[in-house]
């Protein structure tokens, strides 16, 4: 009845990419046929929502597993190929139409939207979701990395629900004007005009104690062209401003025959994309001071399966951070575009339709069923587990106390699941219900997302604590102990006098 | 759309109560500020002296994050305005790229005077007029003094 079959991979065709290769010769050229909307156009790019959504539910990570068909064995018609590729280059246009600053959605959709792209796009995103939860998608009209740091920047100073601190930068705001008229040479008038909205969002903000009334009220701020538009030019003037005041720490690296004042005036041009010098002036002038800071994620054609981050802190003169766990606006770079990312612990999905309780693990254990009768297990109530099809009671006590998972069927995810199921105790009275917890544990199929959170509480885990102590009594004389001479870290123990200072010193005056 | 409003009043103010001269500014309807009605005297010492322009200057609702646009609505033969009923002229701060919102009206105005006085034939939109400046620097001063008795009186 149901038969698999061969599917051709026109339903993609709308999406721009794969919808060019039936007509492809092998040896066909990868990277003409990326999507338009991906990167390189020349012009602003926008991603829009995926046109392609996988009916399963399935994440599309799961269906770049298998590579996707790249060459059909038809005949090749190259001609209508070209005239196809030339038709939609034609016809691209970038897509301005949709809020300038999105809703935040999952990142699973970054994955789904490259699952057709280029190979290292499609390892880079697929790994995407496991450390960003959340982005943001910012409208390309040639202002996003400057609406994506504005945004940020308003969102951080509502998420740390100090009015005192928004107050604060009130003011810090309304002294740049200072800054703006004598050093970055611009006209009183303008810079009234431009820094208005910014001081109007802010003042708003700091009477507004509900976050997520605030929330919404920068959300409706920076989508209002008009308004958004004042404040993005406002950060223009602020970064130019900023470079004028300290030339020779950002000279180095202006390019072009222009020098600075030709970089400044570019950098006021409207619609001028932000480059990297821009988002460092703007860091330094904007975030840095306030104690925030900017992980950007370069998701571009560079080797590797893992997009390559940088993070800009704040740090003293010595290049030592002074803000070690400062707050962090993470932002997502694509060949000139910017959105926003979000690392959001709590909020992980996890795709409880994906489940599969593995119950062929019992079925092995049918020849040792006729030892004990279930009796020890009368006060418990199994009849929950019973409802489960093909389950069968018996063979469960037939397990040892201890419980070893490598008599399951094995399972592609059991490494991962593994420090789940070793914080579960499994002392013999409690043997049933300990059963129990291992059948609802989620195995899913090659999806990431379902053993996330453990992975992050590893990840996070290892960020607390770099180098751990070894000091119980076991440890003390092992070469896990850096003060052990096997160790690789060896670091003899030194006698420091002031240590022992104030025990002595209590002593005398006790 | 409210700062646009209140940028465009005051730019106009400005402009009403000290014009460059030569120039007038009014609104071409009262209830619109986005469009301004432009009389323009030819410059004394050129081709165009003695002829008075109408021009027309719309202020796009994103003013100043989008540039204006202004058209000759005299017909003027100028290597940098096109010589049809729209009379588009290629003023350089008003490209797309090159425009920035702390350029004023007032600038724009100079700037359109400065290029009749001093045409720009390397970045023509009519080629043979600005053959013509180039070559033939006399035959073209007679032309266009011409054009500017047929039309712009």
């Amino acid at each position: 009845m149901f038969q698999p079959q061969p599917t051709p991979y026109s339903p993609f065709s709308s999406y721009g990419l794969i919808g060019s290769a039936p007509g492809a010769a092998a040896g066909f050229n990868y990277e003409q046929h990326r999507s338009p909307s991906v990167v390189d156009n020349g012009g602003p790019t926008v991603f829009r929502d995926p046109v392609f959504r996988p009916s399963s539910g399935l994440p599309s990570a799961f269906h770049t597993l298998s590579p996707p068909p790249r060459f059909k064995m038809e005949a090749p018609n190259p001609a209508d190929d070209l005239d196809r590729q030339e038709a939609m280059a034609r016809e691209y246009k970038p897509n301005l139409e949709g809020p300038l600053v999105g809703e935040k959605k999952s990142s699973v959709a970054i994955a789904e939207e490259y699952a057709k792209a280029d190979p290292v796009y499609v390892a880079k995103t697929a790994h995407l979701p496991q450390t960003y939860s959340h982005y943001r998608q910012i409208q390309g009209d040639g202002n996003c990395g400057w609406r994506a740091a504005a945004f940020s920047y308003f969102e951080i100073l509502v998420q740390t629900g100090d009015k005192a601190k928004i107050e604060e930068e009130l003011a810090r705001m309304t002294s740049f004007g200072n800054l703006l008229a004598n050093v970055g040479g611009f006209d009183a008038w303008l810079c009234e005009d431009m820094s208005g909205e910014t001081l109007d969002l802010l003042k708003d903000l700091a009477s507004i104690p509900n976050q997520t009334e605030a929330m919404a009220l920068v959300l409706e701020k920076l989508n209002d062209r008009s308004i958004s538009d004042t404040i993005v030019y406002h950060l223009r003037m602020l970064a130019s401003s900023w470079l004028r005041a300290d030339p020779g720490l950002y000279q180095g690296f202006i390019q072009g025959p222009e020098g600075l004042d030709g970089y400044c005036k570019e950098m006021q041009a409207v619609n001028q994309e932000i480059d990297h010098l821009g988002m460092t002036l703007l860091i330094d002038v904007l975030l840095k001071p306030i104690g925030v800071a900017v992980e950007i994620v370069y998701l571009d054609r560079s080797e590797g399966t893992q997009a390559n981050t940088h993070l800009f802190e704040p740090t003293d003169s010595n290049g030592v951070p002074t803000h070690p766990c400062a707050p962090r606006i993470y932002l997502l770079y694509r060949p000139s575009h910017y959105d926003i990312l979000y690392k959001e612990i709590t909020a992980l999905p996890i795709r409880h339709d994906l489940q599969v309780n593995r119950a062929t693990s019992f079925s092995h254990q049918h020849a040792v069923q006729n030892t004990t009768g279930i009796s020890n297990f009368s006060s418990v109530d199994m009849s929950a587990i019973l409802g489960i099809p093909g389950f069968s009671m018996q063979p469960m006590h037939n397990l040892p106390p201890t419980y070893p998972y490598s008599d399951f069927a094995p399972s592609p995810m059991s490494p991962s699941i593994s420090p789940i199921t070793a914080a579960v105790p499994s002392p013999p009275a409690e043997f049933p219900l300990c059963q129990k917890t291992l059948l609802q544990l989620p195995v899913s199929v090659g999806t990431p997302t379902s053993f996330r959170p453990s992975k992050y509480n590893w990840e996070a885990a290892s960020e607390w604590q770099d180098t751990p102590t070894f000091q119980t009594n076991t440890f003390k004389n092992s070469h896990y102990n850096t003060a052990h001479y096997n160790n690789s870290n060896f670091q003899p123990e030194q006698w420091s006098p002031e240590n022992e200072e104030p025990s002595t010193s209590r002593k005398k005056t006790g | 759309m409210a700062n646009s409003q209140r940028r465009i009043t005051k730019e106009l103010a400005e402009v009403t109560s000290d014009p460059p001269a030569g120039v007038t500014v009014s609104l071409a309807n009262e209830s619109n500020v986005h469009e301004w009605n432009i009389m323009m005297d030819g410059p004394p010492g050129t081709p165009y002296a003695g002829g008075k322009f109408k021009l027309l200057l719309v202020l796009p609702t994103d003013y100043p994050f989008k540039a204006p646009t202004l058209n000759f609505k005299t017909k003027i033969w100028h290597p940098n305005v096109t010589f049809d009923e729209k009379g588009s002229m290629c003023l350089g701060m008003l490209k797309g790229d090159v425009w920035k919102p702390s350029s004023k009206i007032m600038s724009i105005l100079t700037a359109a005077q400065q290029l009749l006085v001093e045409p720009n034939p390397d970045d023509a939109v009519e080629a043979s007029i600005a053959q013509k400046f180039k070559e033939d620097k006399a035959g073209f001063i007679k032309e266009a003094q011409e054009y500017t008795k047929k039309y712009a009186n």
